[in-house]
């Protein structure tokens, strides 16, 4: 039992336990009738990992500098939004122009937090307002749809049976932030920032450059999830893509990203990602309706909050002295 | 007496030094936005009129009381809350699959209920130090999750017309409005007159402090949640009232709005400074500003957007006093 809440609680492995003890949850109650481990179901796994994927990057790497991206639902609207409305003649403007309003977006967000010396949490929420507004402005509180349906089949057509150009693009991003992370002197800047501010300062790091960039960063990977759900929808709406919050940040804290800052990877949050994608593709394969999808979500990010909680050591511990004491 | 003279110290010395320049800015920057915004309001045809302001502020009232709850966990220094919209909706619910006990059982059941589900988030959060955003997001992820499961995500219309009574107006003062202005008093009061009052703020703005002074942390912040719970339902069997249903869609949108009038009115982001009557303040003049866009002519979608820019003004504008 100790040995399994250490491997569990251990950052670095938890995906990954996680990921097998939920296929293996999955396989046994889908009885042998072949639901689980085929092909559709990958394909729609890593369908949802293109979406979820880029937006749990990009508030991971937020969370590893001890910082929180809350705007990212706004970014993602209004990333998809002017997609969609400026995109029609030639797809690749619409997400350059996306990309380009993510990366100012999350920039101008880092650069007040930085030169006001605000917390993130407050400035993102003004920012998720502020964007999420935009985007109710320039559609009018309208769905918009997207005249190309050619684009919208060719974002998601298989390649080699489980994979599409969506999927492929964020299995892109994720191999460039692991290596640029795992073995680039920005990347470890970036680890250093997180763990200790002031020591990264002294040290000569610029913690002010570290946070736009990252902030920037963020932006950016919302954008771009933003868009392509889009153009694979072949529509936008100034709603729909709201609520990204939750499971960008279940995927993270499930990954290994711990909020007290420093640590994850986004190997591990490559991992988080997967496995909510695997338990919402799965259970729906298996017959359980949605809203048991937001049962376990709910219960798996209640569990690692619970593992992550800073005192859970010393309850933990004033509870079992009591106990031994009584007995 | 000793700390009216002591204030009245940190007064003086804070307007002789550097720092208080800095602070007689803000309020300068404050006093004139406010001034503004009073003389376009008054500028503005229609605003001055009874049934319009009486409709404003009944809307207002609806999120005032949240915001009231949502104040206490800021305070309390844990940021936010993204579960109160949810408890709101979910109360709203059970308030109405409860009438059967009667009015006031439903409505008893209805408080316990939203105080006891927002207490446990409190009480995981100020026991184990769990993060407050995590917890709030996995319990707004569950509370959605359950109640489609008990009710299939249909919404609950009851016949009959028990609840009317809670649509009625004390006089010209419309129904909502009392019940929100009667919570800011007791949220007040709890914040300046309790001993629980003084250690949410103290835990807020130094909790290893609060600590060495010999407070348990997690008695006062399961305290505020289980407040914030309560006035969260306040606005739950008012809102079940109106519309005469229990449905998921009443809370949806209500956590930013609630945030937004706490930031607005002036209560740090991070805890310890703020108070009830500021969220007030938020509140109202969050609703003027709405009121005086619809009325000249705005899209509701342009009252989101500057909204959002207000939010992030004030939180930008706030350091301006705090920076050393």
């Amino acid at each position: 039992m100790s040995a399994l809440t250490r491997w569990l609680a251990s950052p670095s492995l938890r995906p990954f336990v996680l990921l097998a003890v939920v296929i293996v949850a999955l396989v046994a109650f889908d009885g042998a009738q072949g639901r689980i481990l085929n092909r559709a179901i990958l394909f729609s796994v890593l369908q949802q990992f293109a979406t979820l994927g880029p937006v749990a990057l990009g508030l991971g790497l937020t969370m590893i500098l001890r910082e929180f991206d809350l705007s990212i639902g706004g970014v993602m609207s209004l990333a998809g939004c002017i997609a969609v409305m400026f995109g029609a003649g030639t797809p690749a403007f619409g997400i350059v122009l996306a990309l380009a309003v993510g990366f100012a977006a999350g920039a101008a967000q880092g650069a007040i937090m930085v030169r006001l010396n605000l917390s993130s949490v407050g400035v993102t929420l003004g920012g998720l307002l502020t964007l999420g507004g935009m985007a109710y402005v320039i559609t009018e509180n309208k769905a918009i749809g997207y005249d190309r349906m050619d684009i919208a089949m060719q974002v998601n057509d298989p390649i080699l049976g489980v994979f599409s150009l969506r999927s492929l693009v964020a299995l892109g991003i994720f191999v460039v932030a692991a290596l640029a992370i795992g073995w680039t002197r920005p990347g470890r800047d970036v680890r250093a920032v997180g763990s200790d501010r002031r020591s990264a300062s002294v040290a000569g790091v610029d913690t002010g450059k570290i946070i736009i960039g990252i902030f920037a960063v963020s932006g950016t990977l919302t954008a771009l999830a933003g868009a392509l759900l889009s153009y694979s929808l072949a529509a936008a709406s100034p709603v729909a893509l709201a609520d990204a919050l939750v499971p960008a940040a279940a995927a993270c804290i499930i990954g290994g990203v711990s909020l007290s800052g420093g640590k994850g990877t986004p190997l591990g949050i490559a991992g988080g990602v997967l496995v909510l994608c695997f338990l919402r593709s799965g259970l729906s394969a298996i017959g359980l309706p949605p809203y048991m999808h937001d049962i376990v979500t709910g219960g798996v990010l209640v569990v690692v909050a619970l593992l992550d909680a800073e005192d859970l050591q010393r309850r933990l511990f004033a509870l079992s002295n009591v106990s031994s004491r009584h007995a | 007496m000793t700390t009216l003279a002591q204030s009245k110290n940190d007064t003086v010395g804070r307007l002789l030094n550097p720092a208080g320049r800095r602070k007689r800015l803000l309020v300068l920057i404050r006093v004139i936005a406010l001034a503004a915004l009073t003389a376009v309001a008054l500028a503005t045809p229609g605003f001055l009129s009874l049934p319009s302001m009486l409709s404003m502020l009944t809307t207002m009232s609806f999120i005032g009381c949240v915001a009231i709850g949502m104040t206490f966990i800021t305070l309390s220094g844990s940021l936010m809350s993204f579960a109160l919209g949810a408890t709101l909706s979910v109360t709203t619910v059970v308030f109405m699959a409860s009438l059967p006990l009667g009015l006031a059982g439903a409505l008893l059941v209805a408080f316990a209920f939203s105080a006891l589900i927002t207490a446990l988030q409190g009480f995981v959060i100020g026991y184990m130090r769990a993060n407050p955003i995590i917890v709030s997001l996995a319990a707004q992820a569950l509370i959605y999750g359950f109640v489609t499961f008990a009710t299939g995500g249909r919404g609950i219309y009851p016949e009959g017309g028990e609840t009317d009574i809670l649509k009625s107006n004390l006089g010209v003062i419309p129904g909502p409005l009392a019940a929100f202005l009667l919570t800011v008093l007791i949220g007040q009061f709890i914040l300046s007159f309790t001993r629980l009052g003084r250690h949410i703020i103290m835990i807020g703005s130094n909790r290893r402090a609060a600590e060495a002074a010999g407070i348990e942390p997690w008695h006062a912040i399961t305290a505020a949640y289980a407040f914030a719970g309560i006035c969260t339902a306040v606005s739950a069997v008012l809102m079940a009232a109106r519309y005469a249903s229990g449905d998921m869609e009443h809370g949806l949108g209500c956590d930013y709005h609630a945030i937004s009038a706490v930031l607005v009115g002036g209560t740090a982001i991070g805890g310890g400074e703020g108070s009830a009557l500021r969220t007030l303040f938020g509140a109202l003049i969050i609703a003027v500003v709405q009121g005086v866009l619809l009325l000249n002519g705005f899209s509701t979608q342009m009252q989101y957007l500057i909204v959002g820019i207000i939010v992030l003004a004030v939180i930008a504008l706030q350091t301006l006093g705090e920076r050393r």
